[in-house]
């Protein structure tokens, strides 16, 4: 993330230098400049010309004018890393040297950030104590802070799909309990009939409610298998769209273990509520007696 | 005829209509909301872009308003060209910037915007007094809590601070002339605006005479596009994004919500089609009997299939009505959600409620009232008529 600064790129033929220094692109630049490995392109820190193809932003301090233009060879194109937060910006990023990104920037001998790797997990907090303790200028965090002051967005997201999971079950519920009044009703011949054979109430509610669940089951299964099906197409298209390795529906087990329960609930529920409302007519007027 | 015989037909079975009509009514609340998102976000876009009758932003190269810290340099020399162009009628270059505030022995920072008061179109004065002398800033009130201040009191403001030494830059002293709102703000963003010259001022040498931004009136009856393009060929240092552009770009950031609001907006019809289907089918079946008589008594298979139409449009435009008025409740919730992504200028709505989603949502589902009606219809239709009154009798 240390490229997260303006680098305006020039394409115009180079004479071969073998001092030229290397950059690595990523897919989405590399397709929009029609650039491949070993191309030479030059770097300007602001716009020139036509050609340009603005990155990202001018660090504070930057003199224009100072930094002068390098020309360096296209080593590598990469793939970019699944970080939601850049997913739908469309930003095109190189990767440099932080000297060569410095002297082109003109941002002299700073950095946005260190990031520190501690040797074991148990030592961050003493670790982070330490460098705060001797900071001058400067504070270090956790990265998992960091991602939670820096996931706010996703969080948004995040809330409004529970807001539509909850609109979803509203109407499965109302559904499905539409469903077991139909199929509950069909049947109200056979269940006078059985109240008239002896069999008690409790029973034909029973049998109703495993007749829910059943059909809840399969129908969880159904759509378990429907909503795998759905989680490989929103990646294949989302992917593709976002150019991201990022994967944006997941179907875990917690899902599907949450989606089965909930539908088995619902089912029995709707179950009880359909049979109890036949179990308490009296079976004559049921047959239309 | 058919519609006392349809009502009468929903009425004998008031739980399970009432069952039907309120699926209905959520899986259209869904629709609506859905019509209102993949259509409301671009709406409410538009007119916050046209809000103040702006056509045209320009932005350093490659970049969109505001979305990076790079800046247009000459503002002079670009202000020149763009007035020898007889189609453009006003011009605001705006500088943006970072403030530090010192207030109470702490750092306050926010944002700054240095304009031009008579024709800016960034904010609208709330109380108080304009920019109108280079020593004065206007406030959101998002600052004004934060600074604990009041129009007519001073701050020192800076427009850089080095954390190593601890020093400030770019420091000058400024009355608090106004209370502002900005346009393109979000609710969570402390800014201010002070006089471009007075922002210019304090800037380094190096970043002196630069914008961030220009934001261009067009003369009535010019083509925008044109202006744009004539932009782009005089002046290769910008991006001239036009309304059209901006909105183009905006639903491409965007378009995750409205390919989800047309997926979810179909699920939710196809769901409601359904609902109706099946209980119009099992409605049907349970009344063979009834309908074999009605056909062997002389009524015409088109009476039957009016009749049997009419139940499933009943029960769609019942539930539809119902929808709607759920509709916008839901919307509302959803809307206050999707209103907390940082950096929203409060005036975008996701939702925005405008009557054609509401006659498209009532449309749409009527039509699928009527397609929901037309299988059981048809199969009611066509039952044969000896057969199905020898089955009724011996059941």
């Amino acid at each position: 993330m240390l490229i997260a600064f303006i680098v305006a790129l020039l394409l115009f033929p180079q004479t071969p230098q073998s001092s030229s220094r290397t950059i690595a692109i990523d897919e989405s630049l590399a397709a929009a400049a029609k650039l491949k490995v070993g191309d030479r392109v030059t770097l300007l820190a602001r716009p020139g010309g036509e050609d340009f193809a603005v990155m990202t932003a001018t660090p504070a301090g930057y003199s224009p004018g100072v930094a002068p233009a390098e020309t360096v060879i296209v080593g590598a194109v990469v793939r970019r890393g699944a970080d939601p937060s850049e997913v739908a910006r469309g930003d095109f990023l190189i990767r440099m040297h932080l000297d060569q990104l410095q002297q082109i920037s003109g941002y002299g001998d700073r950095v946005d950030r260190f990031a520190v790797a501690a040797k074991r997990s148990a030592a961050v907090t003493g670790l982070l104590k330490q460098i705060n303790d001797v900071a001058f200028g400067f504070r270090g965090y956790r990265s998992k802070d960091i991602a939670v002051e820096t996931s706010r967005t996703f969080q948004v997201v995040s809330r409004f799909h529970r807001a539509i999971g909850l609109i979803t079950i509203v109407a499965s519920s109302i559904f499905l309990l539409c469903i077991m009044v139909l199929k509950v009703e069909e049947r109200k011949r056979d269940i006078a009939a059985l109240r008239l054979m002896g069999i008690s109430r409790w029973s034909i509610v029973k049998s109703i409610i495993i007749e829910a669940a059943v059909v809840a089951i399969l129908g969880s299964g159904l759509g378990v298998a429907l909503g795998f099906l759905v989680s490989l197409v929103v990646n294949w298209h989302y992917q593709a769209v976002y150019h991201t390795p990022l994967e944006f529906s997941i179907v875990t087990p917690e899902v599907i273990g949450v989606s089965v329960a909930l539908s088995l609930v619902l089912g029995a529920l709707a179950g009880i509520l359909a049979s109890l409302r036949l179990v308490r007519t009296p079976p004559l007027v049921l047959l239309g007696r | 005829m058919r519609l006392v015989l349809a009502r009468a037909s929903l009425i004998r079975h008031r739980a399970r209509t009432l069952l039907a009509v309120l699926g209905v009514a959520v899986a259209a609340a869904m629709l609506l909301d859905m019509v209102m998102l993949a259509t409301g976000m671009r709406e409410s876009f538009r007119q916050l872009l046209l809000s103040r009758g702006f056509d045209i932003r320009l932005a350093p190269k490659g970049t969109l308003p505001f979305d990076t810290d790079a800046t247009i340099p000459n503002v002079g020399a670009i202000t020149s060209v763009l007035r020898s162009n007889p189609d453009i009628r006003e011009i605001s270059p705006v500088l943006g910037s970072s403030i530090h505030i010192q207030a109470a022995g702490r750092d306050v920072s926010g944002s700054v915007l240095g304009i031009d008061p008579t024709v800016q179109g960034d904010y609208e004065l709330l109380s108080g007094a304009d920019v109108t002398q280079p020593g004065v800033m206007v406030a959101n009130d998002h600052l004004l809590s934060l600074l604990h201040a009041h129009i007519g009191d001073t701050a020192n403001v800076a427009i850089g601070y080095d954390p190593q030494t601890r020093s400030y830059s770019g420091q000058r002293k400024l009355e608090i002339s106004g209370r502002v709102r900005f346009i393109y703000g979000a609710a969570e963003q402390a800014s201010a605006a002070v006089r471009r010259e007075t922002l210019d001022a304090m800037e380094s040498d190096a970043r002196r005479d630069r914008a961030s931004l220009f934001m261009i009136r067009v003369r009535p009856g010019a083509d925008p596009d044109r202006v744009r393009d004539w932009i782009e060929t005089y002046i290769p240092t910008v991006s001239a994004i036009s309304i059209a552009t901006a909105i183009a770009q905006v639903d491409q950031r965007l378009s995750y919500f409205r390919q989800l609001a047309v997926i979810l907006g179909a699920v939710s019809l196809f769901v409601g089609f359904l609902l109706v289907t099946t209980l119009i089918t099992v409605s049907v079946n349970e009344r063979a009997g009834e309908i074999a008589v009605m056909r062997a008594i002389g009524i015409t298979r088109e009476h039957i299939v009016q009749q049997i139409v009419a139940e499933g449009v009943a029960i769609s435009v019942i539930g539809a009505l119902l929808g709607l008025a759920l509709g916008l409740v839901t919307a509302r919730y959803l809307n206050a959600i999707l209103s907390a992504f940082p950096g929203l200028p409060t005036a975008i709505d996701f939702f925005l409620f405008q009557p054609q989603a509401a006659w498209s949502a009532l449309g749409l589902l009527t039509i699928s009232g009527i397609g929901a009606g037309i299988y059981p219809a048809w199969r009611a239709a066509s039952l044969p008529i000896s057969e199905t009154l020898r089955r009724e009798a011996i059941a």
